[in-house]
């Protein structure tokens, strides 16, 4: 694949689907999609189950401000829409657009990132500790998970950026950056089920 | 080389770039739904069994509304990853169930 000269104009509509590899790629991911969709749905029923399992900690209504859930939701719901046109950008066969909305995407997910630092942070001030209780420590295992991806997210399209940047949008670039689109929405609605769930019932 | 040509040729004939149009109107939308969730659970002192059901349903919606729209699996070509996360979505169930059934019984 690489022996071929790809420049803008040669690049077909679609470049992450042009190669039977990009499509093999894109396929392949699904598939792991569809593995981590039972790996959180593990996580969310080990917290339903211990929920009310709270010890001398902190029951869930005491612990979550809705106010920053908010704000961190809005931060990812913004980042998935920023995404979105990084993929159109790819389309368009505009590199240098599709790599700003990968840096907002990327700078978006860091402040999702920073606040729920602070917000776990704030928690075991509050003496809500891993070990604290079952409760503690599946609501840590559940959200801990889904803020190391959101990190492992920013890792990869990070260095996406610094590939492209080097080697330029060709049809071997072009699935890593649809893949890690596909992973950045998969992350939100992740997410979407973790407000409704953990935060959001928490304090119903 | 030529087969790679003739391949993008037929694909740059039937494809239409697509708009942000639609991925603006899903983010209004999930916009819009978590705002109800929210404001469902700050305004307090409704049926608890009531706000549960509209925070769920209001979940779904906006989880099927990304991934038909922003992870394209509406588009044709996608019936395995439909079938990936289906069967996922599967599994996700009867764990729940079981977690609750567990609890609950």
């Amino acid at each position: 694949m690489s022996a071929h000269e790809h420049h803008a104009g040669a690049l077909p509509p679609e470049p992450e689907k042009a190669t039977l590899e990009g499509r093999n790629k894109i396929l392949g991911f699904w598939l792991f999609l569809g593995a981590e969709t039972v790996l959180f749905g593990t996580l969310f029923s080990a917290y339903l189950a211990f929920r009310n399992s709270v010890l001398d900690g902190p029951p869930p209504e005491e612990l979550f401000q809705l106010p920053m859930t908010f704000i961190m939701t809005v931060a990812l719901l913004v980042s998935s829409l920023t995404s979105v046109f990084a993929v159109q950008a790819m389309h368009r066969h505009k590199t240098g657009q599709m790599l700003g909305w990968m840096a907002v995407t990327i700078a978006l997910g860091a402040v999702f990132l920073g606040l729920e630092i602070y917000e776990f942070n704030e928690y075991v001030h509050e003496g809500h500790r891993f070990t604290t209780s079952a409760f503690s420590s599946a609501f840590y295992s559940l959200v801990g998970f889904h803020g190391a991806h959101v990190a492992f997210g920013i890792l990869w399209i990070g260095l996406l950026i610094l590939q492209i940047l080097k080697k330029g949008l060709t049809v071997v670039t072009a699935p890593k950056v649809y893949v890690s689109a596909i992973y950045w929405h998969f992350i939100d609605v992740v997410w979407v089920f973790i407000f409704t769930v953990v935060y959001l019932m928490g304090k119903v | 080389m030529t087969e790679n040509h003739s391949a993008s040729g037929t694909q740059t004939q039937r494809h239409r770039l697509e708009g942000p149009q639609k991925h603006i109107i899903v983010f209004i939308l999930s916009l819009v739904l978590t705002i109800i969730a929210f404001a469902a659970v700050a305004a307090g002192n409704v049926n608890k069994l009531f706000v549960i059901f509209l925070l769920l349903g209001m979940a779904i919606v906006q989880a099927f509304a990304q991934l038909a729209f922003w992870m394209h699996m509406k588009d044709r070509g996608h019936f395995f990853p439909i079938i990936a996360i289906l069967g996922g979505v599967l599994v996700v169930i009867m764990l729940v169930a079981l977690a609750l059934l567990w609890t609950w019984w």
